[in-house]
């Protein structure tokens, strides 16, 4: 299969676009429980962001990859990664700034209930936002294709 | 040693599927052998009571990893053969078998699963952590209080490779593939 049969790659088929339909908002949840809930049960922000992303991706199989493609906001993907770091790093820094260490979580404890369990929460979001949207990245990338690169830089 | 029948049949199952990757023709179906022996490493993960692991090993290997190859795979020429089989190198075997045979004679020197006694239970850090982690983290999963608190700044470092391997990758290759 060449890559100027990419079309051919994407086959509509009623099945998969209605089960996906019922299942990627089932998905999506259940990537969202895991990342909340890290911290009383196993998981974390790593295995919610990759099950985040796949809901993506199985979007792209269901609907087509250019239909996700046009669907999925650039903008909002790269705002969940560089996100995330500020997020976690943004924790991090505050509790130096409230005199204490770097990421020492107690020191927000007179500013909010449970400071440090949601400080740690807030830290596995970041975590889920750049797992999530870099397997987003990586799959739009692979997928696009490398023969085109070439091509593409020959023509202008 | 004795082993359950659930944790024997998941052991065969991961050795076949295993060797099915190594000595499928078809790409495809290496590919798919590859998912199946990532989804029954994730389950053995669960029955070894690491379920963090196992979580982590089926949205990763098996998902996001069998994604990005299958995608690959469409991208690239795949050669029709009639041989279910590559056909086997006995060089390689004998290699592969002899690097099996040493990592396997480090295994009785573990201990048991779950064996109070172990070296690492026994551990000043890992009694410190498993008695004080809720009470200074407010976190319930050691594995998190870990990860996110004791261990965080090596955590922000694991995130902030992830964030510019993605950066990277997609700056280099220079493709616009959002629109």
């Amino acid at each position: 299969m060449s890559a100027d049969e990419q079309p051919g790659l994407y086959v509509e088929s009623t099945i998969i676009m209605t089960t996906v339909r019922a299942v990627a908002p089932f998905v999506l949840t259940f990537a969202l429980f895991i990342m909340f809930h890290g911290a009383d049960t196993p998981g974390g922000g790593f295995q919610g962001g990759v099950i985040a992303g796949s809901v993506v991706m199985m979007l792209a199989f269901a609907f087509g990859i250019e239909a996700a493609r046009q669907w999925v906001d650039v903008r909002v993907v790269s705002a969940l990664a560089s996100g995330g770091v500020l997020v976690f790093a943004g924790v991090g820094l505050g509790a130096m700034a409230l005199g204490g260490q770097f990421l020492q979580y107690n020191v927000y404890e007179p500013y909010y209930y449970e400071a440090s369990k949601y400080g740690i929460e807030l830290v596995e979001l970041g975590i889920g936002g750049i797992v999530a949207s870099v397997a987003i990245g990586l799959f739009f990338l692979l997928a696009a294709g490398f023969g085109h690169v070439t091509d593409g830089e020959g023509e202008p | 040693m004795s082993l359950s029948l659930i944790e024997g049949s998941l052991l065969v199952f991961v050795i076949v599927c295993a060797i099915g990757t190594a000595l499928l023709k078809n790409t495809l179906a290496a590919v798919i052998a590859f998912a199946a022996y990532s989804l029954g490493i994730s389950i053995i993960w669960l029955v070894l009571q690491a379920p963090d692991v196992g979580l982590t090993e089926a949205a990763v290997g098996a998902g996001i990893m069998t994604i990005l190859f299958l995608i690959a795979l469409a991208n690239t020429v795949n050669r029709d053969t009639d041989r279910l089989f590559e056909s086997i190198r006995w060089r390689t075997v004998a290699f592969v078998a002899a690097f099996v045979l040493v990592i396997g004679a480090t295994v009785p020197s573990l201990p048991a699963i779950g064996d109070p006694t172990a070296p690492v239970v026994g551990g000043e850090v890992t009694q410190y952590y498993l008695s004080n982690a809720y009470k200074e983290t407010q976190v319930k999963n050691a594995v998190t209080a870990v990860l996110a608190a004791y261990r965080g700044f090596d955590t922000l470092g694991e995130a902030v490779v992830v964030f510019s391997a993605g950066v990277v990758a997609l700056s280099v290759l220079r493709r616009e593939v959002f629109t």
